[in-house]
């Protein structure tokens, strides 16, 4: 008979282990209390005004200075934020917002009915200049019903209206009546102290364009206990080289937008730092212009086909069968994205593969431009603009211009600056495919912000008012099984037509230093520091 | 010596107006909208047209220089478009960390070139002076950016962090934040990789020009002379060669603030440092004309003004030159 000791003695000293190294880890995760967190972004925040300031940057710092209604989780459910509970009437038009009683902004007023809905109305005032206008426009108005409640009453249905103030360009952010009009516009813009008042977890203490921007954590925020970090430092790291030198060396806690490329290298260097990323919410586009001013005037409401492109055939062989998505995927990414063609990326809300519908077909491809009018007696050639922001656009462009050739087609590349191509895109100027990540996006609906025709960023300038109708039936849809079905139809709908050509999904990478505990990932949509404390 | 001074502020304002007007005539000439970078995700046509109406850029461009310059007589240097600061409140934050990186860097660049100068000139052909000669060939072939990363490399990661790769700590005195740190120790630590990647190319240079100039004075008359009477070597080499000598390298100087301003953009950009080459960089990716104006009003200053102060020194090195 074999003797159970050994057994026993391996038992007894795995338990013995076990308690060793997870004795201490339950105690270390208990959160401590102050410390400063050392954050690098990649791009300088424009200012500070966060109704109207573009960037993800002013965005992240928004969501911490200021506090909103509601958030969303990496789950896709609801928690409030200023709002301690929330009701929708039956019919959908009405929103009813009971507000947590200890809400105070920074400059020690209260977090009232009357403050959410001056915000909600300033951001809906054309004059306040807000992109976000847009996603306001189901709503009829907003009322204080007493001190802590506030009722949004829409003109019809909208699906998507606590979605839109969690994270539509990252969400609502509640403004002080008092400091706005307090203060001027340039005072909020330029970060001026008691111009910026929230009521976030954190205050700010200053902004020094170029260099720094100082938070400290608001002592009578709402959440007992939190934050727990005394401060929070951000400083504005551009070079990826210098930012992950930084980060080796501890000089930086957390980068908030770690560039893909530099992944690998940034794993190698730091094994222990946290590389948080999820499914990608942003695609990575091939535009293709479809139409242009009949008169040549930028914006002109006179549209024209645009010779190349307004052509399905071409768009097809060009933007369908003409690209290996999965070739630029394994090149420009390392194959850390995932080849994509429909209107929304693999993370976001009702997305729907349909890949297939665009496989990579050479012969398919130089079928159609012949059927179209092309080939080697009449060549196609067209200009592919990219632009500096992101080395990964010019990567892609340059294989897109390789697989191009293949089909017979010579793509000219154009590269410009962000603010070149911005302009040339916005303004309706001259271009006839480019490549470009826009918007991160949380939901189908979200998109109708590039894509509906009358939108000032559907940069294609499509005029199809089909795909109009898909967002606002997809939008006002309250049924989630009729909604899936919508949004089903209109992205193979739009596989089909190639208004919008997405070659892959864009990733998106937060990295941190081992001590950092406490931060929940949730993509571009939250970035927030309250719960986040230093295991050191 | 005063008349001349004043002649030479009086040629200022022809310069700073030849410049401001080409820089703004230029930046409007380029691609780019910097109302498109202002309004970002709330750009609409309506939004557009009232923020050029906001910013006066509806109006034709020379009407706007001549606002321009009418505010700078007013000591109004503009507000930035996208952030809606003064210009002059952020140029005078940015100022002295890149007056710093300059001067430091030329320091770096004289400690390096004056000794392997004089050795150079001294010993001629020999492997002393084929060292020098050589090393200056490299340091002039290396750019600013590589130099950068490679001390990046060195010091900071593979020295675990022994000088910092990024930020600043302002020099005490110089800081206009409410929060920052200042001290000279920390402000050392950050200054002293962006100094060597700027200054090790001029020192390469300013190498190679002094010792032709010293092998070029060591052989006259009065340096045979001085030798002849008795006097030791050093004096010989450090009073009457060397300070003749530096006349030609200290005109070069004057003009390598330029050059060293244009490399402050690459390093400051490298290391994170919030001085005026990344004020100037950024403000020309956005197209912020009011701070490209600002940037390249506080550049040209700079530029003359050390010039002014280079030709000044001449007197100083040589008693025989005499303004009038």
């Amino acid at each position: 008979m074999r003797s159970t000791r050994p057994l026993l003695n391996l038992v007894l000293g795995t338990g013995l282990l076990l308690s060793l190294i997870v004795a201490p880890a339950t105690k270390a995760q208990t959160p401590k209390r102050g410390g400063i967190l050392k954050v690098s972004y990649g791009n300088e925040i424009a200012h500070l005004d966060f109704h109207t300031a573009p960037g993800y940057e002013m965005m992240w710092v928004a969501m911490n200075v200021g506090c909103g209604l509601v958030d969303i989780m990496p789950d896709g459910k609801f928690v409030g934020d200023a709002a301690e509970a929330w009701q929708v009437s039956s019919d959908g038009l009405l929103y009813t917002f009971k507000l947590k009683p200890n809400v105070l902004f920074h400059d020690g007023t209260k977090v009232d009915a009357a403050a959410v809905k001056f915000s909600i109305e300033r951001l809906m005032d054309p004059a306040t200049g807000s992109g976000m206008r847009t996603f306001y426009e189901s709503v009829h108005s907003v009322e204080a019903l007493d001190p802590s409640t506030v009722q949004i009453r829409l003109k019809h249905p909208y699906a998507f209206m606590l979605h839109m103030l969690a994270g539509y360009r990252t969400g609502l952010i509640i403004y002080s009546p008092t400091a706005t009009q307090k203060f001027t516009l340039e005072d909020r813009k330029q970060g001026k102290p008691g111009a910026v008042v929230g009521c976030g977890p954190f205050k700010l203490v200053e902004w020094v364009k170029g260099s720094h921007l100082v938070m400290d954590r608001f002592d009578k925020y709402f959440q007992p206990g939190l934050p727990y970090l005394d401060r929070v430092i951000i400083r504005v790291i551009k070079d990826p080289i210098t930012e992950m030198a930084a980060f080796k060396a501890g000089e930086v806690d957390f980068i908030a937008s770690f560039s893909p490329e530099h992944v690998d290298t940034m794993k190698a260097q730091n094994p222990r730092a946290l590389m948080m990323t999820g499914k990608e919410t942003t695609p990575m586009l091939a535009a293709m212009r479809v139409t242009i001013p009949k008169d040549g005037k930028p914006m002109s409401k006179e549209r024209v086909p645009h010779p190349i492109f307004n052509d399905i055939r071409v768009r097809k062989a060009v933007g369908c069968y003409g690209i290996d998505r999965k070739e630029i995927v394994k090149i420009a990414f390392k194959g850390q994205a995932t080849p994509w063609v429909g209107i929304i990326p693999p993370g976001t809300l009702d997305t729907v593969d349909v890949t297939s519908m665009c496989p990579y077909d050479q012969a398919k491809a130089k079928a159609l431009l012949a059927e179209a009018g092309y080939g080697p007696q009449k060549p196609l050639t067209f200009e592919l603009m990219t632009n500096t922001e992101k080395s990964v656009f010019n990567v892609i462009a340059t294989v897109i211009k390789e697989q191009m050739a293949r089909i017979g087609v010579t793509a000219n590349i154009r590269l410009v600056d962000k603010v070149t191509w911005m302009t040339a895109a916005n303004q309706d100027g001259p271009w006839d495919m480019y490549v470009e990540d826009l918007l991160s996006l949380l939901t189908l609906d979200s998109n109708a912000f590039l894509s509906t025709t009358g939108a000032s960023w559907n940069h294609t300038r499509h005029t199809d008012t089909k795909v109009d109708d898909y967002y606002a039936r997809y939008a006002r849809e309250m049924d989630p099984v009729r909604r899936k079905a919508i949004a089903r139809e209109f992205q193979e709908f739009s596989a089909d037509k190639l208004y919008w050509n997405a070659i892959s999904g864009s990733p998106f990478y937060m990295v941190a230093q081992p001590w950092i505990k406490g931060y929940t990932y949730n993509a571009e949509f939250e970035v927030h520091y309250d719960k986040v404390w230093l295991d050191k | 010596m005063r008349v001349y001074i004043l002649k030479r502020l009086l040629q200022i304002i022809p310069t700073i107006l030849g410049i401001t007007f080409v820089v703004f005539v230029m930046m409007r000439s380029i691609p780019g909208d910097p109302v498109v970078s202002l309004l970002g995700d709330a750009y609409t046509e309506e939004n557009a047209i009232k923020a050029r109406q906001d910013y006066g850029l509806d109006k034709p461009v020379l009407l706007q220089y001549v606002i321009w310059l009418g505010k700078l007589v007013q000591g109004d240097w503009g507000t930035s478009i996208l952030s809606g600061r003064p210009v002059l409140k952020d140029v005078l934050v940015r100022l002295p960390v890149t007056l710093e990186l300059v001067v430091l860097s030329m320091a770096v660049a004289l400690a390096i070139a004056i000794p392997a100068a004089i050795i150079g000139a001294l010993r001629q052909n020999t492997w002393a002076d084929y060292t020098a000669t050589s090393v200056a060939m490299v340091g002039v072939s290396v750019p600013e950016f590589f130099l950068g990363v490679l001390l990046l490399l060195l010091f900071s990661i593979g020295m675990g962090g022994f000088l910092p790769s990024s930020g600043w700590v302002y020099l005490p005195g110089t800081c206009q934040t409410v929060v920052c740190a200042a001290s000279l120790w920390g402000n050392t630590q950050h200054v002293l990789m962006p100094a060597l990647a700027l200054g090790v190319g001029r020192a390469a240079l300013l190498t190679r020009l002094l010792r032709a100039s010293m092998l070029e004075v060591i052989r006259t008359e009065y340096v045979t002379t001085a030798r002849a009477k008795g006097l030791s070597e050093r004096p010989v080499v450090l009073k009457h060669a060397l300070k003749n000598a530096l006349i030609p390298t200290v005109t070069v100087m004057g003009l390598q603030v330029g050059f060293l301003i244009g490399g402050a953009i690459v390093v400051e950009t490298l290391f994170a440092m919030p001085g005026l080459g990344t004020f100037g960089i950024d403000a020309i990716i956005a197209r912020d004309y009011q701070q490209v104006q600002g940037f390249a009003l506080v550049t040209a200053l700079t530029f003359v003004f050390i010039n002014l102060i280079v030709d000044l020194t001449y007197t100083f090195l040589d008693p025989r030159i005499r303004y009038s």
